[in-house]
C-alpha cells in the first residue's frame, strides 16, 4: 500500500477506507455510462478527518472526487480510468447537528440522506421542500454541490435558495466555517453561491444551515387531461392566479410517458378511460385543512374544465391516490430506461416559450431521426423539460445511442437560440464538460476558470468536470 | 340487481396514527380521513359489475358520526347512485353495525352486499360475516375474484395453501380481499355530479336497533418501543450470542 493510503488511513481508521474490488461499485455511475478506477475509498467520520484527508491529498497532488449518494446524471462523481484519484465519501457523516423552530433552519451534515432531511425537518413540525426521485439514497452534499432542483422548485425554489450557510473544506485542506443562519448578511462576495453548484470543483461541502417552511395542513393532487403543451402554459398561468402560494407542483407529462409507466408499472392505473394527448399533475399545499385543498383545487380546476383549457382532470382522494398519483409522473425516467438506453437531455427556456420549444425541436429531430420517440416530461413550472429521446420502434437501443452526439446537436442548438440551458438542474460533471464550451461565451468560461484556479491552484478537486 | 355497498371513514391508511394522551384511543382531531382502503375496493368491484351489466344500482351506506358524510360524497364521486347515512355519534362496534346494516337490507332488498374483509381502524374483520349470519344469507368473505355464474356468484378466495372457489346463491354477502381490484381515480365530472346525488340520513332508533356498545375498551397504548440493535464485530461472535443468548441455534 503507497505511503499516501497509509496516512489516510491513520486518519479515517480502518473501517473508514475501501481499496481493491471493495472500492470498484463506487467508481461507477448510477446510468452507468462512465466506468472509473479509484486509487482508495475514502470516508472521512467528521469535518477535522475531511480536512486531513484533503491536506494529504494537497501534499501529494492526489486528486479528489467527492461523492454523495451516486445518483448523479452526469458523471459528476465518477473518477477517471486511471486509478489514482480517490473517492471521498461524506456518507458517515450523516448527523442533524441543529434544528432551530424559530429561526426556522436546520443544520445537517453533508452525508445525511435527503429523506432523513426531510424527516428530521417534519419531525419539528416544519418542512424541508427540497424533493426529487431520488431522494430516499440521494445525500444533501450532492444536492448542495449540484444545486437540485426537482418538484418543489416552483413554489420553494431549487437548493440554492433553500440554503443560507455552509460548512466547506476548501482544497488546501484549511476549513471554512460558514455555517450562518441569516437570512440577510450583505457583507462582500456571497462565497457559499460559489460552492453550491459547482459538483466538488471547489471544495468538499461538509455541513450546511438549510432554510424550514411551515408544514402544510394538507396536501391534494390532480391529473389534468390537455390536447397540448401550449394549453398547459396557458392552464400555469390560470392555475397559479386561482391558487397562489397554494401551487407547489406543476408538472407535464405526454401521452407516450405514461403508456410507459403502464407498461413497465402494471399496478398502475390510467387516470382516465381515454388517452389524452398531454398531462398535468397539480399538487396544491394548504396551512388550513384538508376541506379547504381541496375546494380551491376542485374550484381551479372547475373553472379550468368550462372554460375549456383542460379536456378532464381527476382528484385524489386518499394519501394511496396522492402518492399513486406522483408515481406515475416520478416513475417515467425509469419506465423510459426499461425500454433500454435512450438519449437524455435537461433543458430549460423560459416557461413562455416552452410549447414553441418542443414543437419546432421535435419537428426538427423527426426530420433528423425519422421515427424517434420523444419521452418529453419535466417541471412545466419552472421552465425545465427532460427532453428524452428513444429510438423508433425496432431500431436497438444501443444502434440509436451511438447517435447521441447528433441528437444532442439538434437538441442543444434548438436549447441555445430559445436562449434556454443545456443543464436545468443535472449539472456538467463530464457529460456536459466539452458540450457547454460550445453555449456559453469566452468571457463566462474564463470567469469560471479564474474562480477554479483561485480556490484551487493545485488542480486537485474533481479534475476533468464541469471544466 | 341492485347492490348495497358499506364504506366505512377511517384514518388515511398513510398517516402515523397517534395514540390520545389519556389512553381512551387513538388521536382523529385534525388527522386526514380516508374511505377504509378494503371499502374503497368492494365499491370499485360494484362499480365494474354496474358497468358489466350485472347490476342497477349501486347504493353506498356508512354507519357513524356527521361527518361520514364526506366519506359517502366519495363514494358517489366513485360512481354510486345514492348514498344512506346512519347517523350516530355513539361509538358503533361491528354487531351493531351488521344489525344496521341487516335493517337497511330489509328496507332496501339488494341483491348483493359488498364489503371491505376489515377496516384498517379496528382490524375486527367481523361485519360481513355477522351480517351474513343475521341474514341467513350466504358469504363470500376475502374474495379475490368474482364472477356471475348464471344466476349464482363464484367467489374466489385467497386461504392457505391455494385458491379456494365457492358458488353462492342470490342474495349474497361479500366481503373484498386485497388483490380483488385497483380502485380508480375520481375525475371532476364525477365529483361534481356527486354534490347532486341523493344522500338519505337515518337514526338507528328509526331502524328499530340498539347500536349500545357490548364491549367496553379499557385502555389503549402504543406497543413498547424496539430497543437498538447492537454490532457486533465478528461471525464468531454472532454465533455466540444467537447460541448463549438469544438460545435460537444450538
Amino acid at each position: 500500500m503507497s505511503r499516501l493510503l497509509e496516512q489516510i488511513g491513520a486518519v479515517v481508521g480502518p473501517s473508514g477506507m475501501l481499496t481493491g474490488a471493495d472500492a470498484q461499485v463506487w467508481a461507477t455511475d448510477w446510468r452507468k455510462r462512465y466506468f472509473g478506477k479509484a486509487l482508495a475509498v475514502v470516508r472521512p467520520a467528521n469535518t477535522a478527518e475531511v480536512a486531513k484527508v484533503v491536506r494529504l491529498c494537497a501534499q501529494t497532488r492526489t486528486a479528489i472526487v467527492p461523492q454523495g449518494g451516486n445518483t448523479g446524471l452526469c458523471g459528476g462523481a465518477t473518477p477517471d480510468a486511471s486509478g489514482a484519484q480517490i473517492i471521498l465519501s461524506l456518507s458517515r457523516m450523516n448527523r442533524v447537528r441543529a434544528i432551530d423552530t424559530l429561526n426556522n433552519t436546520l443544520t445537517v451534515e453533508a452525508g445525511c440522506v435527503l429523506t432523513a432531511v426531510q424527516q428530521a425537518a417534519e419531525a419539528a413540525g416544519r418542512l424541508f421542500p427540497l424533493s426529487l426521485a431520488a431522494e430516499g439514497t440521494a445525500q444533501i452534499g450532492g444536492n448542495l454541490s449540484t444545486n437540485a432542483g426537482g418538484t418543489a422548485v416552483l413554489r420553494y425554489g431549487n437548493t440554492r435558495e433553500l440554503t443560507l450557510g455552509l460548512e466547506v473544506v476548501l482544497a488546501s485542506g484549511e476549513i471554512w466555517e460558514g455555517l450562518r443562519g441569516l437570512r440577510k448578511d450583505n457583507t462582500g462576495y456571497d462565497m457559499k453561491h460559489l460552492f453550491i453548484g459547482a459538483e466538488g470543483s471547489l471544495g468538499v461541502i461538509t455541513a450546511a444551515v438549510l432554510k424550514l417552511f411551515p408544514l402544510p395542513r394538507a396536501r391534494v393532487t390532480a391529473i389534468a387531461a390537455l390536447p397540448d403543451a401550449q394549453t398547459a402554459l396557458s392552464l400555469l398561468a390560470y392555475a397559479q392566479e386561482r391558487l397562489g402560494s397554494g401551487l407547489t407542483g406543476f408538472e407535464l407529462f405526454s401521452a407516450l410517458c405514461l403508456d410507459l409507466v403502464l407498461k413497465h408499472y402494471p399496478a398502475s392505473i390510467a387516470p382516465f378511460a381515454a388517452r389524452y394527448p398531454q398531462y398535468v399533475l397539480i399538487e396544491l399545499s394548504d396551512l388550513e385543512s384538508e376541506e379547504a385543498a381541496r375546494n380551491s383545487l376542485e374550484g381551479m380546476l372547475g373553472g379550468a374544465l368550462e372554460s375549456g383549457l383542460i379536456l378532464d382532470a381527476a382528484v385524489s382522494q386518499s394519501l394511496a391516490q396522492f402518492k399513486s398519483m406522483w408515481a406515475l409522473r416520478e416513475n417515467v425516467s425509469e419506465a423510459q430506461a426499461q425500454e433500454g438506453p435512450n438519449i437524455k437531455h435537461d433543458v430549460t427556456v423560459p416557461i413562455s416559450r416552452m410549447a414553441e420549444f418542443i414543437e419546432v425541436t421535435d419537428a426538427e429531430l423527426a426530420r433528423a431521426f425519422p421515427g424517434m420517440r420523444n419521452v418529453t416530461f419535466g417541471h412545466l413550472g419552472d421552465g425545465n423539460l427532460h427532453y428524452n429521446v428513444s429510438p423508433p420502434e425496432g431500431v436497438p437501443h444501443a444502434d440509436f445511442v451511438r447517435r447521441t452526439e447528433e441528437v444532442n446537436r439538434v437538441v442543444h442548438d434548438s436549447v441555445a437560440r430559445f436562449n434556454g440551458s443545456i443543464s436545468a438542474e443535472h449539472g456538467l460533471g463530464q457529460y456536459k464538460r466539452e458540450e457547454i464550451t460550445r453555449y456559453k461565451s469566452v468571457v463566462e468560461m474564463e470567469m469560471m476558470r479564474s474562480v477554479k484556479r483561485a480556490l484551487d491552484p493545485l488542480g486537485i478537486m474533481n479534475p476533468g468536470k464541469v471544466l | 340487481m341492485k347492490i348495497l355497498v358499506a364504506v366505512k371513514r377511517v384514518v388515511d391508511y398513510n398517516v402515523k396514527v397517534r395514540v390520545k394522551t389519556d389512553g381512551t384511543g387513538v388521536e382523529t382531531a385534525n388527522v386526514k380521513m380516508s374511505m377504509n382502503p378494503f371499502d374503497e375496493i368492494a365499491l370499485e368491484e360494484a362499480l365494474r359489475m354496474k358497468e358489466a351489466g350485472i347490476a342497477t344500482e349501486i347504493v353506498a351506506i356508512s354507519c357513524g358520526a356527521a361527518t361520514c358524510q364526506e366519506t359517502l360524497r366519495t363514494a358517489l364521486a366513485f360512481g354510486a347512485d345514492r348514498a344512506i347515512l346512519v347517523e350516530s355519534d355513539t361509538e358503533l362496534q361491528p354487531l351493531a353495525v351488521a344489525k344496521l346494516l341487516a335493517a337497511i337490507v330489509k328496507k332496501e332488498s339488494p341483491g348483493m352486499v359488498i364489503l371491505g374483509k376489515q377496516a384498517i381502524d379496528d382490524d375486527c374483520n367481523q361485519t360481513g360475516q355477522m351480517l351474513a349470519a343475521l341474514l341467513g344469507w350466504p358469504q363470500g368473505a376475502f374474495a379475490s375474484k368474482l364472477a356471475r355464474d348464471g344466476d349464482k356468484l363464484a367467489v374466489t378466495r385467497e386461504v392457505d395453501g391455494g385458491l379456494e372457489t365457492v358458488s353462492l346463491s342470490l342474495p349474497a354477502v361479500v366481503t373484498a380481499d386485497l388483490r380483488l381490484n385497483e380502485p380508480r381515480y375520481v375525475t371532476l365530472p364525477n365529483i361534481m355530479k356527486a354534490k347532486k346525488k341523493p344522500l338519505e340520513t337515518i337514526k338507528p332508533d328509526a331502524l328499530g336497533v340498539d347500536a349500545t356498545p357490548r364491549l367496553k375498551t379499557l385502555k389503549v397504548q402504543e406497543p413498547p418501543t424496539r430497543k437498538a440493535g447492537i454490532k457486533v464485530p465478528d461471525a464468531k461472535t454472532l454465533v455466540d450470542k444467537l447460541r448463549n443468548e438469544a438460545k435460537v441455534i444450538s
